[in-house]
């Protein structure tokens, strides 16, 4: 099989994925690049036994009562899902749409709105805004259930408006104002039980119950709303209607993919005075957004099969998200078929490296890119993986090393076993400046089992696999 | 209309009450696994905490009238500690026996929570256990353990003495996936909660393949993932159906006869609580814990009971004493709800 085509099955699989291993790689070029992309946007799974697995061996990852229980439960998921693109969509909305625990004090209401990114995530946009607004995680985030006719709570409109939909410079203030007036009503169920034990961080009696949806009819400002030129007596759904309208719209959900998915852009407050990195791919996804009446499978599609995200001049132009980062290596180390209590070790050395799922620093979301690496981040990464990858009793540890010694027992040259681990972490591409490295190290240790290990270790903490 | 599966079928169980709370430490529950009704009039319930900490782990000693007794079985692994604890059951003598799946040892302790005697290696050989949960014990004091990462049921005698083992990794009969719970029914048949396959295995007592009750499903007589099971002098089957969150009764023949999602009320100790915490108790009076259910997803009961209280939420085990009571603890409601045969 060319080797090229491995190399983009890889770049798709870092993006689309959390990487995938060399066997896998070559499985997916076989089917061909544009079947793969179909095969990860239409994943068609159902019943999906890991999440049985992890309700029985890690019991707060069932019950959920803090956010590290929904958190692991997730990762969980993105370690053994056969769905990954599927998890990635539902990382990216969780980082634009940003919701944690300071406010949401309830696991399992974080967990459901997770579970709504992973349903909705690659539908219509329109249905998942819709949504949003609904979700109670979101709802309490942003104050809603304190929006009421009469005496209005602009928070949830504002953020709307400027980090979920249209981006600053696009809206007014009294746009603002109406957007709120019309998801006045809008709350959740129980408001003042829950709220109550929300504020006393209250599990008693019997755990926490999870939130619901309600739309308060005698809560909600009927009267006429003037809205982005608009006028009508708006409810949240025709809001949500309008704004899914508008090209800033399209333009500000290109650019957030473009970021995650193609190369890292500055962060979000940088945008209305920062050109797009590359504005014609900006063009082509807004097109595919209003072509597909807002579906974001589609726009997803035309990104994948784009030129502009297939040229190698973007190959690890991204830096891995601690997430991404360490759920690729997990997926390859093959660690975790069953749950352990490792799981909570894992979610703390993601946190440690700048990322705690379902606990943002901030509606904003993690600034991404360079901003993922401190030195302090850097040193965790590389612990991390040189950690995983320097035992070699780790079943995908194992198997990485059988692939690599030869079939006969002979000892590898020290170029060959550069190249191999290379390909077997990923088909990775590095520089050569990088290359030199691992092969003046390879040169120093030989060729043993335990040195591919070794190998690995050093391959992991090279620029070229910090970045996707 | 979307309803929840209700309680529906023969009348074999009612409901009489719930017990517990969730503490952290000391008087009640954190995601309890299993209780024991000992012979002493007592209920041993095995906690194993939130975050598998220090804080949790142990376990509770009451009554079912909601006296408490203490805990013992802190974190730890010395002698009488615990990691994960799992499972427990009584043997002739007012031995409690508690499983640990992460330190693969069963830990004896007396009535008062003295440590006896522990036993147990990791691994795959005979007498080796990778993960054990389920433990229920003979009419001679031998003792079944559900090795459950082993695929297989193994007997011990209360020493740990290995006797024999039996079952592999598969879905054919008498193999098993991730056995959980298992007891001894009273005609001596083993039954074990065989959960990866959906099903309940029965053996006899020297591990003849007997039977197999219920496939895959939320229907009326299937599973999802069962954790538990009891049987009384009739042969009726009492299953904890962990995935469909609920629990169901089948005849000696494994024909359906009821099922139950529920319907737990607060326990002298949750009222306590609420009393003392006046605003917490006035808010919780004025809301409506059972809200249309039109609004949940038929087909995710987890997600059900997670906004529902009064619904199982991950029936983790289900015990029956002499006196027909059923007990259901459940993990993630922090609580045991209370059945009686009604024949």
């Amino acid at each position: 099989m060319d080797q090229q085509d491995i190399k983009l099955m890889a770049h798709l699989m870092r993006r689309a994925g959390f990487g995938a291993t060399r066997d896998e790689l070559g499985a997916y070029a076989a089917k061909g690049y544009e079947a793969t992309v179909e095969r990860l946007l239409n994943p068609g799974e159902s019943w999906w036994i890991g999440d049985a697995m992890v309700r029985r061996f890690d019991h707060e990852a069932s019950g959920m009562i803090n956010h590290p229980g929904s958190a692991r439960n997730w990762i969980y998921r993105m370690i053994t899902s056969t769905a990954p693109l599927q998890e990635k969509m539902t990382l990216f909305w969780h980082g634009m749409f940003a919701t944690g625990v300071p406010k949401v004090i309830n696991g399992m209401v974080l967990s459901e709105q997770i579970s709504m990114f992973r349903r909705l995530g690659m539908g219509s946009f329109n249905t998942l805004l819709l949504e949003l607004a609904k979700n109670p995680a979101m709802i309490v985030w942003l104050d809603n259930q304190d929006n009421h006719n009469g005496a209005i709570n602009e928070n949830w409109g504002r953020e709307l408006l400027e980090l979920f939909s249209m981006g600053v410079g696009s809206y007014s203030e009294d746009d603002i104002k109406e957007c709120a007036r019309a998801f006045t009503g809008w709350t959740i169920g129980n408001t003042e039980y829950m709220m109550v034990r929300s504020q006393r961080d209250s599990d008693w009696p019997y755990g926490r119950i999870s939130y619901h949806f309600e739309y308060l009819p005698d809560d909600h400002d009927h009267g006429e709303k003037t809205f982005l030129g608009e006028h009508g007596n708006f409810n949240g759904g025709d809001v949500i209607d309008i704004l899914c309208r508008q090209e800033s719209t399209a333009r500000f959900i290109a650019r957030h993919l473009y970021h995650f998915f193609v190369a890292d852009e500055p962060a979000v407050p940088a945008w209305p005075y920062t050109p797009a990195r590359d504005a014609d791919a900006i063009d082509t996804l807004v097109e595919a957004y209003f072509d597909s009446n807002y579906d974001i499978k589609s726009v997803l599609r035309v990104l994948f099969n784009s030129d502009f995200f297939k040229s190698e001049e973007i190959w690890y132009e991204k830096v891995k998200s601690p997430s991404e980062f360490v759920v690729g290596v997990l997926r390859l180390t093959g660690e975790f078929d069953k749950p352990g209590r490792e799981m909570i070790t894992r979610f703390r050395q993601m946190n440690w490296m700048g990322q705690e799922i379902n606990n943002p620093p901030s509606v904003e979301g993690w600034h991404q890119g360079i901003e993922w690496i401190d030195t302090g981040r850097m040193i965790e990464r590389i612990n991390f993986a040189s950690e995983q990858f320097g035992d070699t009793t780790k079943p995908g540890v194992k198997a990485i090393a059988d692939k690599i010694n030869d079939s006969g027992g002979k000892i590898i040259s020290p170029g060959q076993m550069v190249d191999r681990c290379l390909d077997q972490m990923g088909a990775i591409s590095v520089s050569d400046e990088t290359r030199d490295v691992l092969l003046k190290f390879a040169v120093e240790i030989g060729h043993s089992t335990d040195n591919i290990g070794q190998m690995l270790r050093l391959v992991a903490a090279t620029e070229e696999y910090q970045r996707a | 209309m979307t309803t929840l599966a209700s309680d529906t079928g023969k009348n074999v169980l009612e409901y009489i009450t719930t017990l517990g709370i969730l503490a952290m430490e000391g008087r009640g529950f954190e995601y309890p696994t299993d209780t024991v009704i000992a012979k002493n009039g007592r209920l041993y319930v095995t906690n194993r905490s939130r975050d598998m900490g220090e804080r949790g782990v142990r376990v509770t000693v009451l009554d079912i009238d909601s006296e408490y007794y203490g805990t013992f079985g802190h974190y730890g692994q010395g002698e009488g500690q615990l990691i994960s604890p799992m499972c427990a059951a009584e043997d002739s003598q007012g031995g409690i026996y508690v499983t640990d799946d992460y330190t693969h040892q069963i830990t004896e302790f007396d009535y008062e929570g003295n440590f006896v005697s522990s036993w147990g290696v990791r691994g795959s050989g005979n007498g080796e256990l990778n993960g054990p949960s389920g433990i229920a014990f003979d009419y001679e004091d031998n003792v079944y353990i559900a090795d459950t990462h082993n695929n297989r049921v193994q007997k011990f005698t209360a020493g740990g003495e290995f006797i024999f083992s039996f079952g592999s990794k598969g879905a054919d009969e008498g193999q098993l996936d991730l056995p959980w719970g298992i007891t001894v029914a009273p005609s001596g048949d083993l039954y074990v909660a065989d959960w990866g396959n959906n099903r309940i295995q029965q053996f006899s007592a020297d591990s003849e393949f007997v039977a197999t009750y219920g496939v895959s499903g939320r229907g009326d007589g299937e599973f999802l993932r069962p954790s538990g099971v009891a049987v009384d002098e009739r042969g009726y089957l009492y299953v904890s159906d962990w995935g469909n969150e609920r629990i169901q009764i089948l005849d000696t023949d494994g024909a359906f006869l009821q099922k139950l999602r529920g319907q737990a009320t607060l326990s002298k100790w949750a009222t306590n609580f609420l009393e003392i915490n006046v605003e917490e108790g006035e808010a919780r009076s004025k809301a409506n814990l059972e809200p249309n259910t039109d609004i949940f997803d038929p087909e995710d009961p987890h997600a059900q009971s997670a906004h529902i209280e009064k619904l199982f939420w991950a029936p983790m085990s289900i015990k029956l004493d002499d006196s027909g009571k059923v007990y259901v603890t459940e993990g993630n409601r922090h609580r045991i709800q209370v059945y009686q045969r009604t024949s």
